[in-house]
């Protein structure tokens, strides 16, 4: 059984009292291990499109299944812990918290789920440092650091709570070539060897070939490249 | 985190800390006060050991200055109204007292005090306390002062001797705090007014005395025979026991309604403040919260967060308040007159109270006032406030 089922999901809004649809009757099924890349114009749905499937926002209508669970039928609370325990967000935008240092913005997922080792995730908060390269930033805050190493703690980050699901908005925006280059190994690696599925939106045709999978939205609608 | 966050905006966490301070501050002033005179009242009314206190026409406010304020004062009546009032139907006791006020001392330090002439026969208001600390009557040319008198040394002590109208008395002892206002004066047998008559220019007859305390026969109605004394005797003003200090009491309602008023308002503009500073706060950290929400934070997790901020900012203001309330109340005891001569001081008790309520009310004010921007916040689509700019 795939480890996702998105079944016909629509996503509208209503602008200027007129109902506008950012992703129209989507159907997609994605297998664990899987590595998809997503591209199209701005405005063509993709972002709304991962937010359904990351549940941090409600299909108007249709249906996302992980695992065989339908995720908008369950409680606020259940979306949560699922959002928590299965999900890595990686976001288009820097999205760490000013007041907490580079370490305690990677403990940050940690926190919200039950049972999470102190010394355990220290441990590994450090480690994905590493291998993001900014063992010597662990101290210190988001404004310190450039828009690159901001975008390099939130890929670490969303690696935290072991997720089975990789959402990553447009992950190597603000990254130079070499770094990106860096990066899409990375992800490779904990794809591969950890089995984590990806779910990539991208502006950069060239990431989207080295993925397994390339679709393309277009006004709403899915489209297999 | 909400430590973090709170000090990210140290001039707005400031103002809020002292919106709350000044409005706790009014509370435990307004709380001290009230409670301060009310129990004195109250202790004063609980410990006269009558029925009904009866002066002079005019007379009520003077007594209850000295009763209840500490405040020296003197009035006079014929002493024969004693006799007519023994004759009224319900009443058991009645003993006289005679007020005089000193100018001065032996010393020149001593300020003027209450000198307070009671007949050692028929009395039952002062005699209890003296029977308890001197076992024997006061003889002529003795004095026994109270607890707070400015005779009274205190470490065991009491001046020897002081010149009382003329007259030289020695002192014996000094009664134990009776908590009313009658702490300050100087206890004498009335034997002793005709000397004093004699040898000062006391501004009062032999036939003279001050005040009649009544004690009622058991079952008999105070405000029956209150009601009789006035219609019998023109002359006279009865005081039933419950009544003592009700025209303080009326003053201080409305002192209180003033106080109230300033807090009524305070906790407006406090819970107003709090609430516009904390839907500031909310749409500032909206984008946050909806990281945190996508990071797996639950609705109680941002709850608890901000509940923490607010308890914080709460409690810091409530403590500021509670200090800056209680140090006033201190200052003010030294120049509110209403203040100054009141017999009862705050008990540790009740100041623990007090600033316990205050801290409570400070730190609900806030929760209340963050409630509804943290309801909003907490139940926003995480998506919505991720991609606001």
């Amino acid at each position: 059984m795939p480890q996702i089922i998105v079944e016909n999901i629509t996503k509208s809004y209503l602008v200027d009292n007129a109902p506008l649809d950012a992703v129209r009757s989507v159907s997609l099924r994605i297998d664990k291990g899987d590595f998809i890349s997503i591209v199209g114009h701005s405005g063509s749905g993709k972002t709304t499109l991962l937010s359904m499937i990351g549940g941090i926002t409600r299909p108007s209508s249709g249906k996302v299944l992980f695992d065989g669970e339908d995720i908008h039928a369950l409680a606020s609370d259940r979306v949560s812990e699922y959002r928590c325990e299965k999900i890595g967000f990686m976001f288009q935008f820097a999205s760490l918290l000013p007041i907490l240092t580079v370490k305690e913005n990677l403990l940050l997922p940690t926190i919200f789920r039950p049972r999470a080792a102190g010394q355990e995730v220290s441990a590994k908060a450090e480690e994905l440092l590493r291998m993001v390269g900014l063992t010597d930033k662990i101290n210190v805050y988001p404004a310190q650091l450039s828009g690159g190493q901001q975008r390099r703690v939130a890929i670490a980050r969303a690696f935290m709570n072991d997720p089975a699901l990789v959402l990553a908005d447009e992950p190597t925006g603000d990254l130079d070539e070499e770094t990106e280059g860096d990066m899409m190994r990375f992800f490779k690696t904990m794809n591969e060897a950890k089995g984590i599925t990806f779910i990539m939106v991208t502006h950069t045709t060239d990431l989207a070939r080295q993925t397994k999978r390339q679709l393309r939205m277009n006004q709403g609608t899915l489209l297999v490249v | 985190m909400a430590f973090r966050n709170l000090r990210r905006r140290p001039l707005r966490t400031g103002i809020l800390v002292a919106a709350l301070s000044l409005m706790v501050a009014a509370l435990v002033f307004a709380l001290s006060f009230v409670t301060r005179v009310t129990s004195s009242i109250k202790l004063t009314s609980d410990r006269l050991g009558a029925d009904l206190l009866i002066v002079p026409t005019g007379a009520r406010g003077g007594a209850e200055d000295i009763l209840v304020e500490n405040r020296a004062t003197s009035f006079y009546m014929n002493k024969s109204f004693v006799d007519r009032i023994k004759k009224i139907k319900g009443i058991d006791k009645v003993s006289a007292q005679t007020y005089l006020v000193t100018l001065t001392g032996l010393c020149c330090s001593v300020p003027s005090s209450m000198v307070v002439a009671f007949n050692q026969e028929t009395d039952f208001i002062v005699t209890p306390w003296l029977k308890e600390k001197l076992g024997r009557k006061l003889r002529k040319g003795e004095a026994i002062v109270g607890s707070e008198s400015a005779y009274n040394i205190n470490l065991g002590m009491v001046e020897m001797e002081a010149k009382l109208f003329g007259s030289v008395f020695s002192m014996v002892g000094v009664l134990d705090k009776t908590g009313s206002g009658l702490d300050t004066a100087v206890f004498i047998s009335d034997e002793n007014i005709g000397e004093i008559i004699k040898n000062s220019d006391a501004n009062i007859k032999p036939d003279q005395i001050s005040v009649i305390f009544a004690k009622l026969k058991k079952g008999a109605d105070p405000y029956t025979v209150m009601s009789e004394i006035e219609n019998t005797i023109i002359e006279l003003d009865v005081v039933m026991r419950k009544d003592i200090g009700k025209s303080l009491i009326t003053t201080l309602g409305d002192i209180s309604k003033i106080f109230y008023l300033t807090m009524v308002l305070s906790t407006v503009l406090s819970l107003f403040l709090v609430w516009a500073i904390f839907t500031a706060i909310a749409n500032e950290r909206a984008r946050e919260v909806g990281i945190m929400r996508a990071l797996g934070a639950k609705e109680k997790h941002v709850v608890q967060l901000f509940l923490l901020e607010v308890l914080v900012l709460g409690a810091i203001g409530s403590l500021a308040g509670i200090i800056a309330g209680t140090t006033l109340t201190l200052i003010m005891a030294q120049s509110f007159s209403i203040l100054k001569n009141l017999p009862v001081d705050l008990t540790p008790f009740t100041r623990t109270v007090i600033a316990l309520a205050g801290l409570l009310f400070g730190t609900g004010i806030c929760v209340l006032g963050a409630l509804s921007p943290v309801q909003r916040l907490k139940k926003l689509e995480p998506l919505l406030v991720i991609k606001q700019e």
